[in-house]
């Protein structure tokens, strides 16, 4: 599959638009995240795709090429969705013996995924005795059975320990590195955000942005906060004002770096190992950043007797970045 | 690999699936003893009232079965497609490469097999604790047992496919049960006195067929007693030969199982 596509999807229930004109696309080796508060219509668009949601209006493409979810679509792709709960008596190694036998699955391979997902002392009690961990991690051995070029996952990280996330974490790597595609819809965004290429961040049914996570940063301008941290100082007054220095030495060049202005605070001077510490904290735009790391490191060069000794850049979390994009569209249809 | 063998493939392992599910169920091992705990107590009341009861276990097993096929039947079926929708494993199932009526068909399939089973061991009971010389009659009875079987499965999964709620679907079917095999027969009886007449042996009896339990007492009927009684009742002229018959079961089997898939297959959300 060299690339994946969704376009203007519009669907119905009743008089609730569930999704409206929504585009998206994938290329191989991408992870693509759906974000969204509930209702945004992420599980819908995961219905489209699979064939499981007729849609009103739109196409799916697969390689340019306007396509059906039928049979044939749906053997190249794995699906988990939330919360399965398998029925019966069944065993996980029953349940994966199935899906081998549907999907044309070699048996053996059974055990080799009841082993990738961490399932293989459990494989014979039944599935009804499950953790809620347990049953995602048989939910994703059902998705990666046969290998598929595209896997979709509906909120795969509940109930995970961090084995199963980091478990998690290693099948996007390698299907990433395969140039396979992952969809991945998820509330924790919080958990995901370094995992994914791309994100598409839904609000009742429309697409509200689509991007990098970075493209999606620079688009919430949110800041980035620089803490520059001194350790050279000879006493508390002595650090408390090599740190003033930094911060007017900062603010003085402010007017040819955007946001600049914005500097915050000179922290109050504390202790690392008996030495004092004092620290400087900007809050920049993101563009912002570059230039102001050029001047304080010119700043570090030219200071007598003092110096920086650490620069801790936090760029806000992708949680952020989706509330300000969400709270920027709301405002956006407000007015 | 084309789409028809990979939905052959889906199917098969649905059935598979299906078979051992039932199998395992409680609920199929607890209907199957009953049936074979009744049925042998059927022949075993026969045999011992002499020759003349031991002609009537025949009868008496017919009585049986047309009341319990059906609801094994309805009850295996009813659980098929709600069931998988509630337990939120219908999506992935048909994620699945096959069709909404593959699906369907493996899965009746599957049940299928286990409602032969069920009903095959309360017929071979019967025949074990039957007179001598009456098992080869009991034999007789196990293709039309089947059948009657099959036809209310596929009508229990044509309610499972159209109800959202397993709730729904056990109510559904309960209804249907107390209607076709209580209620049918009696507001038959009712058109018969109200029209006084009216209404022929040949109508009749074409009403009677148009329900499967009614059906199969009316081939029951035939095989047990004959056309005289059949003469009697006036329904003789409206009787099937074999092959409307048999296109009757197959329409009775096929179509409910088929509309079912169709139907699913036209709803906007199969999830």
């Amino acid at each position: 599959m060299r690339s994946l596509a969704l376009s203007e999807i519009s669907v119905r229930f009743g008089p609730v638009a569930a999704l409206s004109g929504v585009s998206l696309q994938s290329q191989p080796g991408e992870v693509q995240l759906l974000a969204g508060p509930n209702g945004a219509g992420k599980s819908t668009l995961i219905g489209v795709l699979l064939g499981l949601v007729r849609p009103d209006a739109g196409q799916l493409l697969v390689d340019g090429e306007p396509t059906s979810p039928d049979p044939a679509f749906r053997a190249r792709v794995g699906y988990m969705p939330e919360s399965v709960a398998f029925a019966g008596n069944a065993s996980g190694r029953d349940v994966l013996r199935f899906f081998a036998r549907a999907r044309g699955v070699a048996l053996p391979r059974v055990d080799a995924v009841l082993d990738e997902v961490g399932l293989a002392d459990a494989a014979r009690r039944p599935v009804r005795g499950y953790s809620r961990g347990m049953r995602q991690r048989l939910g994703l051995g059902v998705a990666i059975l046969h290998e598929p070029e595209l896997l979709v996952l509906d909120e795969p990280t509940g109930g995970l320990d961090q084995d199963g996330l980091a478990l998690l974490w290693r099948l996007f790597d390698r299907w990433r590195q395969a140039g396979r595609m992952i969809w991945v819809a998820s509330h924790e965004l919080g958990l995901v955000e370094r995992r994914v290429d791309r994100v598409a961040v839904l609000r009742a049914g429309r697409l509200v942005a689509e991007g990098s996570p970075t493209a999606l940063r620079e688009r919430a301008g949110l800041a980035v906060r620089a803490t520059f941290t001194l350790t050279n100082g000879v006493d508390d007054a002595t650090a408390a004002r090599y740190a003033g220095n930094l911060a007017a030495s900062l603010a003085a060049r402010a007017t040819d770096v955007a946001s600049l202005g914005a500097l915050t605070a000179v922290l109050p001077v504390d202790r690392d190992n008996g030495q004092p510490r004092a620290r400087v904290v900007a809050e920049l735009e993101p563009t912002a950043l570059a230039a102001t790391l050029q001047r304080a490191a010119r700043w570090s060069d030219q200071a007598e007797g003092s110096g920086i000794a650490g620069i801790r850049v936090e760029e806000p979390g992708l949680d952020q970045v989706y509330e300000a994009l969400l709270a920027a569209d709301a405002a956006g249809r407000d007015a | 690999m084309s789409t028809a063998t990979m939905s052959m493939r889906v199917a098969a392992a649905l059935c598979r699936l299906e078979l051992t599910e039932r199998l395992r169920d409680r609920w199929v091992l607890v209907i199957s003893s009953l049936f074979a705990l009744l049925a042998a107590g059927a022949s075993l009341y026969g045999r011992a009232a002499g020759e003349a009861g031991a002609a009537l276990s025949g009868p008496s097993l017919v009585t049986l079965v047309s009341l319990l096929m059906p609801l094994v039947g309805l009850v295996l079926g009813q659980d098929a497609v709600v069931g998988e929708r509630e337990r939120n494993t219908l999506g992935l199932l048909l994620s699945l490469p096959t069709s909404r009526l593959g699906l369907v068909v493996g899965k009746y399939a599957g049940r299928l097999l286990a409602l032969c089973l069920a009903g095959s061991v309360g017929i071979v009971a019967a025949m074990l604790a039957s007179a001598p010389g009456q098992a080869g009659v009991l034999l007789g009875l196990l293709g039309p047992t089947l059948l009657l079987g099959a036809a209310f499965l596929s009508i229990g999964f044509l309610v499972s496919a159209l109800c959202r709620r397993s709730a729904t679907a056990v109510s559904v079917v309960v209804a249907l049960w107390f209607l076709l095999v209580f209620f049918f027969d009696l507001g038959l009886l009712a058109a018969l006195v109200v029209s006084d007449g009216a209404i022929g042996g040949t109508t009749i009896a074409a009403l009677v067929q148009a329900n499967p339990a009614g059906l199969f007492r009316l081939v029951m009927m035939s095989r047990f007693a004959g056309p005289d009684l059949l003469d009697a009742l006036g329904v003789v002229g409206g009787m099937p030969g074999p092959a409307a018959e048999a296109a009757m079961w197959a329409g009775w089997i096929v179509l409910p199982v088929v509309a079912g898939g169709l139907l699913l297959g036209r709803q906007k959300e199969t999830r």
